[in-house]
Formats: structure tokens, C-alpha cells, sequence
């Protein structure tokens, strides 16, 4: 009898909890619905329908906000809100192609497609201030972050084993800096002759298309010609990846077939402590001749240098797979941000894109030039074919070497013989930017 | 207009100083490193010969000589034990 009647309490009681509880959340609830009614005016269903109407991308686009504002919040012109947005959207659209059928460099074509695609959207303000490409564009690229986070990776890929052996193929890696000065030489002319406004700073940011190096071209740009930086970017990885296209008949142009056939000498072997000590050896050296290398220069010796010592394999993972993964992702998204139609419709992209295979070729033709230069010299002859290697752009530049010279002999394999002036080039185009930031201290 | 078009003269000049400047750096900084690179293989190779390769195939090596000795050995023996037989 006591335990039915206890249970009866029990059950009542849990009865009146669950509905004075219930009931809380409706006083709760009834709260805000109350505001609500206050700020909202009930109207006609048709106004509703209207006013939604005109709030889609469809009217944005054709008949344009006139006070919106782009992502520096200044004004732009009715047709970099309505048709060039389009426009641009099919631009990204063929980035697409380029990066997927192509295979054009994807890794960073796509999220800089991407990344222009959704800068593209009227209304939405993704690229503005308070977007999320505006926020991941200034939380690492408009203070060259993730360029040197990159660079921290790329470091740690690097193999410096091929240059150690054989030290004077770091000469073409030199040589084919020249496509970065003589294009700089080239878009200041066009200034003077008056068909473009570049400034010099401008003319910098262009020309270091030449040095044919993802994330020194984006440092520089943000240094020294933010505004320019999606067309720099762009021109930038689309030339890196059609390395393949644009190099081989430069090489061919400059060499015959004797050249080709050159067998360069086995290269020695390095040993481990050489490897530790060059990226410090290095490093040094940009202290002394020019410090404003270093945080290029640092960080990629920085990624090396952990990678050679063999005890952060952790780190040296971390670098060379994680981290470079998330900041490509970022970085793309964050230059496709400068894909707005506003800032990338202009007539000077075309310059850019014309100078920056200007740049491309003539680096290019430079280093087969110096390697021709240098076996007028006794010593061990070089391949001039490995001389094109001297643009960064690695290791694809190396493998257009290899691939070109097993063209004209099937024996003949240059691909580490490449990857010396290869790697030279990169510390060249870094060398070459601290130059320029120097210049404009 | 007259002074618009000087400034922009200079401005050409000015992008050929950038070329004499930077080709300059790049080119001596990479010369410096080319002979930085070749000191430094002379050292290691001179004070430092391959320690790492050293210690790790010397150890290794030695093992694998005294295997060989101890096999030259039991050959040795059997043979001399084959010989005793048959003789």
C-alpha cells in the first residue's frame, strides 16, 4: 500500500515538474516573439514577394545598388557590379578548367578560383572587410604571412644535396633573374612611352613574375603593389604551371643538338653534415650582404634546416604536409579575394599578364645563355639545357630540362643536374626580391 | 608637361640602376655563396670526413669482417678436418 502511494507521489510529481518546466519555456519563448512584434509590420504578401525579388542576385547584377561600396569601401562604376562580375565569374570558371582538364598547378589555381568566384557575389560582400576572404586576407596576406609560411614548407621539400655537388650551376639560377630586372626595365618604358601608369614600385611587383616563385611574387606584390596582387598572382601560378608549354622552344631556339647531348659528370656525394650546415652558411649570408632577404630567405632555410637535421621528423612533417596544405588553402582563397571584378577588370591586368610572359621567357632564355656562357670556360661542360632551370618554378622547370634533353638522347638524364640551378633559383628570385624592398625603404 | 616628360626619363634610368643593382646582388651574393659552399665541403671533408656515413658503415663493418674472419676460420677447419679424413 506505502509503495503505491509512493509511487503515486513520485509519478505526480515528475508530472508536474515536466509541465511547470513546459511551462517556463513558454513564458520563455513568448518573450522575444513579443519584441519581435514590435519590429515587425505585417504586410501584404505581394510586397513581401517584391521585396524579396529585388534583394536576389539576379537584380544586383542587372540593375546594380548604386551605393555599394567594394571591398575598400570605395565607389566603383556600375559596370564592375553588374556585367563584369559575370564576366569575372567566367573568368574563374576557366581557372577551373585550366586547374582540373588541364592540370595547370590546382593546388593553388582552384582556391584561387574559388576564392575569385565567391568574391564575385554582389550583395553577399565576401571580399569586403567583415567577409571571410576579406578576414583571411588580412589575417595573412596583408602582412606576407602566409607567403613565408609557404616558404617554411618549401624549404623543408628542398633538397639542397644537388647544388652542393656541383656549386657553379648556382650561376644559372643567378642569370635567370634577369627576366625579373628586364621586364622591371620593360613595364617602366611602357610608362614612359605612355600606354600604361605603372609606377615603379608597380613595375617591381610585375617584373618579379620573372623570378617564376608562388609565394616571393605574392610577398612582393603586398609590399609593394597590394592592388595589383590578384593579377600578379593569377599571371604568377598560371605561367608557373604552363612552364611546360612556355619553355621548351626557348630552350630549343637557343641550342643545338650538340649541346643538347652534352653528358654532364656524375655528381658526387654529399654528406649529411654539409647539408646541416649550408642552409646556416647561407643564411649568414643574407645577414651580411642584405637583410632585407632574410625573412624570405629565413624561413625557407628555417624549413631546411629542420628537415637535414633528422631529429624533428615531427616538425619537418608537419611542414612539408600540414601546414604548407592549410596555408595554400588560405592563401589561394585569400589572393582569389583580389579577383573582384573592380580590381582585376582593368586594363592593366592585361599588362601584367603580357609582361609576366615576358618576364617568364626572358629568364628563361637567360639561363640557357649563361649556361652556353660558362662552357666557353674549361672545366666540366654544362648541359645549357639546365640553365632554364634557373626560374624557380620548382621542380617543374628541372623536369622540363630532363625532359627536353632525353628528346635529343634518351641516356641522358639531367633532372638532378636540373634541380641545382633549380634551387639556386629560388634563393636568386629571393635574393633578387630583398633587392627591390631595399630599394623602396 | 616639359618637366612630366624629364621625371619619367628618370624614371627609364632609374629602372636600368634597379637591373645594375639587382643582377649586381643576386650575382655577387651567389658568387659568394658558390665559394662559402666550396670552403665549407673543403672543411667538412678535411676535419669532418663523412662522420655520419663513418660511424654508422664502421661499426657495421667491423661486425661483418669478424663474421668473415670467423667464416674463413670454420672453412679453414672443415677443410683441414676433410683433409685429415680423407688422408
Amino acid at each position: 500500500m506505502k509503495s503505491i502511494i509512493s509511487k503515486f507521489l513520485a509519478l505526480f510529481m515528475l508530472v508536474a515538474f515536466t509541465v511547470a518546466s513546459a511551462n517556463e519555456h513558454a513564458t520563455l519563448e513568448e518573450k522575444p516573439s513579443t519584441h519581435k512584434e514590435e519590429s515587425y509590420h505585417t504586410k501584404p504578401f505581394s510586397e513581401m514577394i517584391t521585396g524579396f525579388l529585388a534583394s536576389t542576385g539576379i537584380v544586383a547584377l542587372v540593375n546594380p545598388d548604386p551605393d555599394e561600396l567594394n571591398a575598400k569601401g570605395e565607389t566603383m562604376s556600375d559596370f564592375h557590379k553588374g556585367l563584369g562580375r559575370v564576366i569575372m565569374i567566367f573568368i574563374t570558371f576557366f581557372l577551373f578548367w585550366l586547374a582540373i582538364a588541364r592540370g595547370f598547378e590546382p593546388l593553388l589555381l582552384l582556391p584561387i578560383a574559388f576564392g575569385g568566384f565567391l568574391a564575385n557575389i554582389p550583395v553577399a560582400n565576401i571580399a569586403g572587410e567583415h567577409g571571410f576572404l576579406g578576414v583571411i586576407y588580412h589575417m595573412g596576406l596583408s602582412n606576407e604571412m602566409f607567403p613565408i609560411l609557404i616558404f617554411m614548407g618549401v624549404g623543408a621539400m628542398t633538397d639542397f644535396g644537388p647544388l652542393l655537388s656541383n656549386p657553379k650551376t648556382a650561376l644559372l639560377g643567378g642569370a635567370a633573374q634577369f627576366g625579373i630586372f628586364g621586364t622591371l626595365v620593360g613595364a617602366v618604358a611602357l610608362s614612359q612611352m605612355g600606354v600604361v601608369d605603372f609606377t615603379l614600385q608597380q613595375a617591381s611587383a610585375i617584373s618579379i613574375i620573372g623570378g617564376a616563385d608562388g609565394p616571393t611574387s605574392i610577398f612582393i606584390a603586398t609590399k609593394l603593389a597590394p592592388e595589383l596582387l590578384g593579377a600578379i598572382a593569377v599571371a604568377s601560378y598560371s605561367y608557373m604551371a604552363m612552364v611546360p608549354i612556355i619553355q621548351p622552344p626557348i630552350m630549343k631556339a637557343l641550342t643545338t643538338q650538340a649541346e643538347r647531348k652534352i653528358k654532364m659528370t656524375t655528381l658526387r656525394h654529399v654528406s649529411r653534415l654539409e647539408k646541416l650546415v649550408f642552409p646556416i652558411v647561407v643564411l649568414s649570408l643574407a645577414i651580411l650582404v642584405l637583410p632585407e632577404s632574410t625573412p624570405l630567405i629565413g624561413a625557407f632555410m628555417f624549413g631546411n634546416f629542420l628537415k637535414e637535421s633528422g631529429v624533428v621528423e615531427r616538425l619537418n612533417d608537419t611542414l612539408q604536409n600540414a601546414l604548407i596544405n592549410i596555408v595554400t588553402i588560405f592563401l589561394g582563397l585569400g589572393v582569389g579575394s583580389k579577383l573582384a571584378a573592380d580590381q582585376f577588370l582593368v586594363p592593366d591586368t592585361m599588362f601584367i599578364m603580357a609582361l609576366g610572359i615576358i618576364a617568364f621567357s626572358v629568364g628563361t632564355a637567360a639561363g640557357v645563355l649563361m649556361a652556353k656562357f660558362m662552357n666557353l670556360f674549361p672545366g666540366n661542360k654544362i648541359n645549357p639545357l639546365i640553365g632554364s632551370a634557373g626560374v624557380s618554378a620548382v621542380p617543374m622547370a628541372a623536369r622540363v630540362s630532363n625532359k627536353i634533353g632525353m628528346e635529343s638522347d634518351r641516356t641522358n638524364m639531367l633532372l638532378m643536374h636540373a634541380m641545382g640551378p633549380n634551387v639556386a633559383g629560388v634563393i636568386g628570385s629571393a635574393v633578387a626580391a630583398g633587392v627591390l624592398i631595399s630599394l623602396f625603404q | 608637361m616639359h618637366k612630366g616628360n624629364l621625371m619619367e626619363t628618370n624614371l627609364v634610368i632609374e629602372g636600368f640602376k634597379f637591373m645594375g643593382l639587382g643582377m649586381g646582388t643576386v650575382f655577387v651574393f651567389l658568387g659568394i655563396m658558390i665559394v662559402a659552399m666550396n670552403i665549407m665541403s673543403t672543411i667538412i671533408h678535411k676535419f669532418f670526413p663523412e662522420p655520419q656515413p663513418k660511424a654508422s658503415t664502421s661499426a657495421p663493418s667491423s661486425n661483418a669482417k669478424k663474421q668473415d674472419n670467423n667464416k674463413k676460420i670454420v672453412a679453414a677447419i672443415t677443410a683441414a678436418i676433410k683433409h685429415h679424413r680423407e688422408g
